[in-house]
């Protein structure tokens, strides 16, 4: 489940912050921006471009939190924030190329990445790192939403402009792009044998 | 929110085993801060904006100020010496001179208590282990963090802080406190075995 809904804040901090409290505002900041800042270098892959997301993300929450009334967890509320301007930013990143959303997979080869497997290996997450980051951006960022942040396709279409069919489309061809490394290492199981269930 | 699984089986691509070493992988992956400076460009904007509230030199409480920093050169006078290399502490703000009796006790005071034993008890806890997850290391650093700032806001004499200002960061301070004791303390436990 996505890391924020384990952040906790004490609701008499927020409320000094929808007052304009900078210290509740730098407590709100340490808790999230970890989470924030690895979400938007996740869709972005530019450190610089992550950091600019992480400011107007924040200064959106500055903005907005008087309204904040509650309804969903801080967490939720802030990631929604954060997702939505790092989406802004692949949206417009793509407008300025003049491309759109859906050609994202042209420059890419299927079936890049390489067998590891992921169970034991301390290696294993910088290999599933990296295979996410040779994803195209518009992937990356459906199967982060779907796998880690928990989102419906229905959610990601929404928040991308786009269908659902878009949405599972890209998680289709984002799994079988990453399908080769996650040959899973328990003996009894085939990477390849997919009669038993599948997703 | 929540997983829609009828798409899952839609999209067919990965077996189930597969789906779920995905899923642990991408959740393992570990969070990273962005570096000190956003925060300091994050206010400058917000300031520039009018978004947050000018700061005010704190009444009444000076008291308070002068106590944290005895409490803190007590503090130091005490562990320094012999002490084995420890990780870096969490703040050291806890004023030492307060009742033993709880009943007489404030519940700004038994916070503050509260905070004093989580220290004590983190303290007692044995070294950090040489080799940790990544993960855990983020997530103690993360809290560590997360204290010092507070800690920050606390021992700031510039700015004005009622008294339920400050029973609200200390109730902050002790429940971030809570959760590196018990992190700590799992991972001592791990250690053991």
């Amino acid at each position: 489940m996505s890391k924020f809904a384990d952040i906790e804040i004490d609701p008499g901090i927020v409320r000094r912050a929808a007052n304009g409290d900078v210290r509740a505002h730098e407590i709100i900041y340490r808790a999230f921006a970890a989470p924030v800042y690895s979400i938007c270098l996740r869709f972005t892959k530019v450190p610089a471009h992550a950091e600019d997301l992480v400011q107007e993300t924040f200064i959106e929450v500055m903005r907005s939190i008087a309204r904040f009334r509650g309804e969903a967890a801080l967490g939720s509320w802030i990631r929604r924030i954060a997702v939505t301007k790092a989406l802004m930013f692949l949206r417009s990143a793509w407008t300025k190329r003049g491309q759109s959303l859906s050609d994202d997979w042209q420059d890419t080869t299927e079936g890049q990445a390489t067998s590891h497997g992921i169970s034991n290996h301390p290696d294993d997450a910088m290999d599933l790192d990296a295979a996410l980051a040779n994803l195209p951006d518009v992937a990356r960022a459906v199967v982060w939403l779907h796998d880690v942040e928990g989102f419906t396709h229905k959610e990601i279409a929404g928040l991308m402009g786009k269908t659902e069919s878009f949405s599972k489309s890209q998680l289709s061809r984002a799994y079988r792009r990453l399908r080769p490394m996650l040959a899973v290492t328990d003996n009894n199981t085939q990477p390849d044998a997919a009669t038993a269930g599948t997703y | 929110m929540g997983s829609d699984n009828k798409d899952n089986e839609m999209i067919s691509a990965l077996t189930a085993d597969e789906f779920a070493a995905l899923r642990q992988g991408l959740q393992g992956l570990s969070d990273t801060m962005p570096p000190r400076a956003v925060w300091h460009r994050i206010r400058a904007q917000a300031e520039a904006e009018g978004l947050l509230q000018k700061s005010v030199m704190r009444k009444g409480s000076t008291w308070f100020a002068g106590a944290g920093i005895a409490a803190a050169a007590l503090l130091a006078f005490v562990i320094i010496p012999g002490s084995p290399p420890q990780q870096a502490e969490p703040g050291i703000t806890v004023p030492q001179n307060l009742p033993t009796n709880t009943a007489q006790l404030s519940t700004l005071q038994t916070l503050m208590v509260q905070s004093r034993q989580l220290e004590r008890n983190l303290r007692s806890l044995p070294d950090e282990p040489r080799v940790m997850r990544a993960g855990t290391v983020a997530t103690i650093s993360d809290l560590e963090d997360r204290i010092a700032a507070i800690d920050y806001q606390l021992d700031d004499p510039e700015v004005l802080m009622t008294p339920e200002d400050e029973e609200l960061f200390w109730r902050e301070r002790v429940r971030l406190m809570n959760s590196l004791l018990q992190l700590r303390y799992a991972q001592a436990q791990r250690a053991a075995y």
